[in-house]
């Protein structure tokens, strides 16, 4: 079903995908808790049950008893029980923003760059095989998704940057591509473009988008992927100065 | 170029029309039995309807030869005095990034309230679009479906009516790739390079192995070629074959929406 409403939002969707590898609970806890500190899941909102989060994420029920446990100990979610009850989602902004300074300080620089090397592969690629490949139409809606992007709060121009690398993915006609770029965004959340708590990163964020669609629309691949994988590297780059200022005990305070 | 090349040209567009043609008799079948269910049906009810609708695409998505991958109706905004927003939509097969195959087929699980975030106005995408315009058949892709099943697939959507009014559409999915492995024997068959190209010029198949299906084929007067097919779904059917300024020959594939591309 093209464009669909089933899962419209795909970030939202690949939160309840299937999960690989070992410290199963962790990750599931990790996604869950980047989900929520991004603003993905809102609050208040309930989430799935433990035997349909177990079920879709293809996990134990006690691993996702586990991951719930540990949610509730962050303060990320409250139980209620009985009739109308349930895990629901509490999200509290300076809380998010703590704990995501968290993770970044035990997040050590060979990772980040690490992580920005394998954002940077993909979604370079991504952009270096769409600008091959962009019909008008697919123009038409990169310029769109631009167009719409709120650049006002951090989490909206995220949500900008996340959209519109999926469309570029997309775009590349490569469902490989497309799937390990939601796979990335899950598995970073928000922790790569922590940056865009400064307007002056968000309006990189949106001249960035302008260079590559202007790189797609004149069939341009080189550029495309240079301004794609210039601008992951400049996040991480804010990013490791950032925790640079963390650990020297001079955080931004934002 | 010869006359005998056009006319095999001609045939091998009619055999590519074949391979798909039977999708879209299901898809038609589909369309007449939903039409009566429903003109008999003075309060259409998703719960009644849904039971229909899963009997009725569930022989054909579990059928080993089908190239329907996923298959339903989806309701016009306001029809169903139960449901406002609704999609029936099934899924069978396995996509390659799941760990194993589905038993039997699953309903996709689609967003419905208006007011949640992920919710999304389908009637503004282009397989629910396309069709509401010219009232007709319309094959949208290939395209990455990574909102349902993150594979790369062509759509295929025909309106329902009852009472000449729009009360929503049936349709179907196709993988890519499935399509591809019955295509190119047909291809291989016919002489000079064969290429399937959708209404914007992007590759379905090809006989030439280093053309990519999904990259765009960069012909000179290819998109002058394929413009009356874009245009073909309002105007009625496009059987005229084109000659491009390089020599090669455009014939549409029945009125698949595909053409063929002889060089």
């Amino acid at each position: 079903m093209p464009h669909a409403t089933a899962r419209a939002d795909a970030a939202r969707a690949v939160i309840f995908s299937p999960l690989e590898g070992a410290g199963r609970a962790e990750l599931v806890e990790q996604r869950l808790t980047d989900a929520i500190v991004s603003g993905v899941l809102h609050d208040g909102e309930r989430l799935p049950s433990e035997a349909d989060l177990a079920k879709s994420l293809g996990v134990a029920l006690v691993t996702a008893r586990e991951a719930l446990v540990a949610l509730r100990h962050k303060g990320l979610v409250r139980t209620r029980r009985g009739r109308d009850g349930g895990s629901f989602v509490t999200y509290d902004r300076d809380a998010s923003a703590r704990l995501l300074d968290e993770r970044l300080r035990t997040t050590s620089r060979i990772e980040l760059r690490d992580l920005s090397l394998h954002v940077a592969a993909i979604a370079g690629m991504a952009a270096e095989v769409a600008a091959d490949r962009a019909s008008d139409d697919d123009v038409a809606s990169l310029v769109e998704i631009d167009a719409r992007a709120d650049l006002t709060s951090a989490g909206g121009a995220r949500r900008a940057v996340s959209r519109f690398r999926l469309e570029v993915a997309a775009v590349s006609q490569s469902p490989r591509l497309v799937h390990e770029e939601l796979r990335l965004q899950a598995e970073t959340g928000p922790l790569l473009f922590l940056c865009l708590r400064a307007q002056e990163y968000r309006d990189r964020s949106r001249q960035a988008r302008l260079d590559i669609i202007d790189a797609i629309r004149r069939a341009d691949a080189a550029s495309a992927r240079r301004a794609t994988v210039d601008h992951v590297t400049e996040c991480v780059e804010w990013l490791i100065d950032e925790k640079a200022r963390l650990e020297a005990g001079e955080g931004s305070g934002s | 170029m010869t006359h005998a090349v056009a006319t095999d040209a001609a045939t091998v567009a009619r055999r590519v029309a074949d391979v798909i043609d039977p999708v879209f008799a299901v898809i038609d079948s589909w369309r007449d039995a939903a039409e009566r269910r429903l003109s008999s049906d003075a309060e259409p009810r998703a719960a009644s309807v849904d039971p229909f609708v899963h009997d009725l695409v569930a022989v054909e998505l579990v059928r080993a030869e089908t190239l329907i991958t996923g298959a339903g109706f989806v309701a016009a905004p306001g029809y169903l005095v139960d449901a406002p927003w609704h999609l029936a939509w099934w899924l069978s097969g396995r996509s390659p990034f799941q760990a194993e195959a589905a038993r039997g087929i699953r309903r996709l699980d689609a967003e419905s309230d208006p007011d949640a975030e992920s919710f999304r106005d389908y009637t503004t995408l282009e397989w629910w679009r396309v069709p509401e315009r010219t009232g007709s058949r319309h094959l949208t892709g290939p395209y990455v479906d990574y909102l349902c099943t993150d594979d790369y697939t062509v759509t295929i959507t025909t309106p329902v009516r009852v009472d000449d009014e729009m009360v929503g559409l049936v349709g179907a999915d196709v993988y890519v790739a499935r399509l591809e492995q019955v295509l190119l024997p047909v291809l291989r068959g016919a002489g000079g390079t064969c290429t399937i190209v959708n209404a914007s010029g992007r590759i379905v198949a090809s006989s030439e192995t280093h053309r990519a299906t999904g990259a765009l084929l960069r012909l000179d007067g290819l998109a002058e070629a394929l413009a009356p097919l874009r245009e073909a779904e309002a105007a009625g059917r496009v059987t005229d074959a084109a000659r491009l300024p390089g020599g090669g020959t455009v014939v549409p594939c029945g009125d698949t929406s595909l053409a063929l591309v002889v060089e």
